[in-house]
């Protein structure tokens, strides 16, 4: 086991490099010019030369060769300068930072009922196989894949807030925000249901928790069909395997069948989907970010990329590509813990 | 275990929906809008967005009398100087300001006339790029920036860093702005360079660059630090690194207590010690969300007491119960497409393509050509944008200025909507090489503002059905880079709109035909000092309405002949919020879309 996660991490940098390599290279497409906003720092610098932007291509080194370009680019990116954001008028390393708790509470409140709801939607259509109830859930399912998540969206939002006013867009009522902004609270991770713990602020969190409703349940319908088909068909190809036939031999109540021999076999190829569903939700979700008014890094990027703000789209694709990577590792590793079959390849 | 799973479930809900509906909070007022500010240093300030919150946190020396535009009150000032009160020179060349004693700033600090006098000679030192400063500077020294005071007291023409000046010049510029707004006892005196009618009503409350700052905080800020020679540390300073651009010691009837840029979020709370009688609302909360479906839902639900609402969507928050909508608003606004004569290639290639005329692009001198700009002014549909986009609520202009103004000569009409001669125009455009090869370029407007977006989709189906060749782009951008892109000059083509200052013709004309004003000096410098610059300075320097309105008439025509911009909707102005608002002041002078100072809720 050692031996593998040592291998897997000795492969990390040149991974890692490979994913800075071909994130620059996008940059190639662009002109001196437009590459300057991934090196400038202060932003007046690039209103001051406005009329004369050869002097800061120069400056910047823009007018050299490709890999001088490279180097000099993996430097300030070592040291944490990834250029600043015109559409977030902020240097990118701070929008990321002011807007990575937001997409990182959405994920971990998420996580649970997309997985959940989808493992035991797939498990119930499995020992139900062919029969209604099969296909009521399947059908329920691929109608939440198949609606865009902004309709989704929306129509909860009309309903849910619009008409019943329970889950509001957002992701504080104006009362808790006040409370959150107040200097007597303390901040310590940006996530505000956490922080309001922290905090005894029993009130803030039921709101934050309000408010990250929508989002959850809109997410959680369009992964439902995706993990669902997954923990459906490998529960099937578990179910005829020789040892659950001989667990049932044995007088094993069905119940026991289930949980003890069929579910544990079977979540193996959802825990690797779930590994990089949580990764794709760490990256933030732009379409649900947007309808629900959730400021994280799915609703920056959206902004990002409306705007043209090539900066903000290279900062956030190479934090992303990192965190794909890092990812992939933690849940390879994970993976190997649960299948020992992983490690002796 | 299915049981109990759904038994937490239901009361998970329960408990959501029992804490769900709380009744709006009548002490805190919720404004949801689009766009945040692109500063809160009135040094800088020159934007509504901007404007709205500066509106709050400082006061002015003076101010309209609620929704007047003729009558001023004292405000910071004891009195209203005029002729008659001796306080305005008969000349009227000096004017004076009794200034009013015991008020405080923010910080406990109380207000002198030293406070002032700084606020006026700091701003005009600081003549961010791009700001209200020429304002001042066309009253006080007859010119309309510190580049040209510069010149004018026998500097370089132009320079290219202000470090470039000598030592002798730049205290000369101090001198002349010291000896501009002197202290005197408890007056603060302005000498004018020549009379000039509309001054009071530049420095009443509404413009934001009136407002009066603190000296002593600004300096330990890092603001300009009062001594003679240290000015050229701070002008056109980065906004970001002015002293007010994000925190505040004004003296007004709220105090910033945070600006979340990152989530979109202002908050401001009642100062119990301003100098009249504490607001009526203990806070305010204003919001910056672009979806227009959240804000009305907002507005729905009560969560938030006033939205703004394009006006194509009004039809949609139009008989919920509890909203009150209040239209035909007598707001002296236009919206304009402005064109640039001379924008950049470099670094623009997403807008302006290859930055040539060969069908993928357009070259930087694409809207110097004037069979260009005439063609876009009959490729727009004017009827159809006041009737389906405006909701009928605006009307089409006869120029640059707004119609309600004197001096518009309603006989020289603005151009009709005309695709023939629109196509006829692009086929005399650089000598016909434009019919040609066709063109590529995108046209932007400001996040958030669907009406510019579709007035930009509407040149859009136009133009590209005069030529399929043609090719039209729209992208939206967010305020504060919009602006930072507009100062130097390095958008090709994009939607604007223009508030009043103060109510004169000549405060429309500077900004969008004068080689020093917003629009005009990034945009087409050159060509406004060649052909409108000296009509629009005869125009305030004339004091015979006769003689105005001639200058004027010939203006107006020439505007029409060389089509500098696309003039396409005068406004009139609407606010949608919760009928249990009261107290909402509306006045065409002001910047912000509410004075919260006099509003308050009514919740039963």
């Amino acid at each position: 086991m050692l031996n593998y996660i040592i291998r897997r991490l000795l492969f990390l940098p040149i991974v890692l490099v490979a994913v800075t390599f071909f994130v620059f290279l996008t940059t190639a497409f662009l002109s001196p010019y437009q590459q300057l906003a991934t090196h400038v720092k202060d932003p007046d610098e690039l209103r001051r030369y406005a009329g004369n932007l050869d002097a800061l291509v120069t400056k910047y080194g823009l007018d050299q060769p490709f890999y001088v370009r490279y180097w000099n680019w993996l430097k300030n990116l070592v040291r944490g300068d990834l250029g600043w954001s015109e559409s977030a008028n902020m240097s990118v390393v701070e929008a990321l930072t002011k807007r990575l708790p937001a997409t990182i509470e959405l994920a971990l409140f998420a996580v649970i009922p997309v997985i959940m709801g989808g493992v035991i939607l797939g498990q119930t259509a499995a020992m139900n196989h062919n029969k209604p109830l099969d296909h009521g859930i399947r059908i329920f399912a691929i109608v939440g894949w198949s609606l865009p998540d902004f309709v989704f969206g929306l129509l909860f939002l009309m309903y849910f807030y619009g008409a019943l006013r329970w889950f509001p867009p957002g992701r504080l009522s104006v009362w808790a925000d006040q409370i959150v902004m107040s200097s007597s609270f303390v901040r310590y991770t940006g996530m505000n249901t956490i922080d309001a713990i922290l905090n005894g602020e029993w009130q803030v969190f039921l709101d934050a928790l309000r408010h990250l409703v929508g989002p959850v349940i809109t997410l959680a319908y369009l992964w439902w069909a995706f993990i669902l088909r997954i923990t459906r068909s490998s529960m099937l190809d578990v179910l005829n395997k020789d040892h659950v036939r001989t667990a049932r031999a044995k007088g094993l109540p069905e119940r026991k069948v289930v949980t003890r021999h069929v579910r544990r076999n079977a979540l193996i190829p959802v825990a690797t989907v779930a590994g990089s569903m949580v990764i794709g939700l760490l990256g933030g979700v732009v379409i649900v970010e947007t309808v629900f008014d959730f400021k994280g890094v799915g609703m920056l990027i959206a902004q990002g990329a409306q705007q043209l703000d090539y900066t903000l789209v290279l900062g956030t694709t190479l934090f992303f590509g990192l965190l794909m990577v890092l990812g992939n590792l933690v849940v390879d590793i994970l993976y190997a813990v649960i299948d020992p079959r992983v490690r002796l390849e | 275990m299915k049981t109990k799973l759904f038994a937490v479930v239901v009361a998970v809900m329960v408990v959501f929906a029992a804490t769900a509906y709380a009744a709006t909070d009548p002490d805190t007022f919720v404004f949801v809008t689009f766009g945040q500010p692109d500063t809160l240093d009135p040094a800088e300030c020159y934007d509504t967005a901007s404007g709205e919150i500066i509106h709050q946190i400082y006061d002015n020396l003076i101010a309209y009398e609620g929704s007047s535009l003729d009558v001023l009150i004292p405000m910071l000032a004891t009195e209203v100087p005029s002729v008659e009160n001796g306080l305005i020179s008969e000349d009227g060349t000096i004017v004076k300001f009794p200034i009013r004693e015991g008020v405080k700033f923010h910080n406990g600090e109380v207000l002198t006339p030293e406070d002032v006098e700084y606020t006026f000679e700091r701003n005009l030192l600081a003549d961010p790029m791009g700001g209200p400063q020429l304002m001042f500077y066309e009253p006080l020294f007859g010119v309309h920036s510190l580049a040209q005071l510069v010149a004018k007291l026998g500097g370089p023409d132009s320079f290219e860093s202000v470090e470039d000046l000598d030592a002798e010049i730049v205290r000369k510029v101090y001198e002349a702005v010291d000896a501009a707004i002197e202290v005197d006892g408890n007056y603060v005196v302005f000498k004018l360079a020549a009379p000039y009618g509309p001054f009071l009503n530049i420095l009443a409350k509404g413009g934001s660059w009136g407002s009066i700052l603190c000296k002593s905080w600004m300096i330990e800020n890092g603001a300009w630090d009062g001594q003679p020679d240290t000015w050229p540390k701070y002008y056109q300073n980065a906004k970001e690194s002015l002293a007010a651009y994000d925190k505040e010691n004004g003296c007004g009837p709220f105090k910033l207590v945070t600006w979340d840029k990152a989530t979109g979020q202002i908050i401001l709370e009642r100062f119990d010690d301003y100098w009249r009688e504490p607001a009526k609302l203990a806070r305010v909360v204003i919001k910056y969300i672009d979806e227009d479906s959240t804000r009305q839902l907002m507005l729905k639900t009560g969560e938030a007491d006033a939205v703004v609402v394009n006006a194509q969507f009004l039809d949609q928050v139009r008989g919920i119960p509890g909203v009150e909508i209040v239209e035909n608003l007598p707001r002296i606004a236009n919206s304009v497409l402005i064109f640039n004569f001379n924008f950049p290639v470099e670094g623009n290639e997403a807008i302006v393509g290859s930055g040539k005329l060969d069908g993928n692009g357009v070259p930087s001198d694409f809207f110097a050509d004037v069979h260009v700009r005439r063609a876009f002014n009959y490729a727009f549909d004017y009827a159809a944008y006041i009737e389906d986009v405006a909701m009928g609520l605006g009307f089409k202009p006869y120029g640059a200025a707004h119609q309600v103004l004197p001096f518009i000569d309603k006989d020289i009409p603005w151009y009709d909507f005309d695709p023939d001669a629109a196509a006829e125009e692009f086929k005399k455009a650089f000598g016909g090489e434009l019919w040609e090869k066709g063109f590529k370029l995108t046209l932007l407007y400001n996040s958030g503002n669907t009406q510019r977006m579709t007035a930009a989709q509407m040149l859009e189906y136009v133009i590209e059905s005069i030529n399929p060749k043609f090719q039209i782009d729209v992208q939206g951008m967010e305020w504060a880079t919009y602006l930072d892109k507009l100062t130097t000059g390095s958008l090709p083509a994009f939607f604007m709109g223009w508030a009043m200052d103060f109510p004169d013709i000549h405060n429309f004309y500077v900004p969008f035909l004068h080689s020093k004003g917003t629009f005009a000096e990034p945009c087409m410098r050159e060509f406004a000092k060649e052909n409108f610059d000296a009509l629009v300075e005869a125009g305030i320097s004339a004091t015979d309405p006769e003689e105005r309105a001639a200058i004027y008439r010939e203006l107006q025509q020439k505007v029409k002949d060389l089509a500098p911009c696309l003039f396409y909707y005068d406004a009139v102005d609407h606010r949608v919020h919760r009928d249990w608002v009261k107290g909402f002041v509306f006045n065409p002078a002001f910047s912000c879309n509410y004075d919260f100072y006099t509003v308050w809720k009514e919740v039963n």
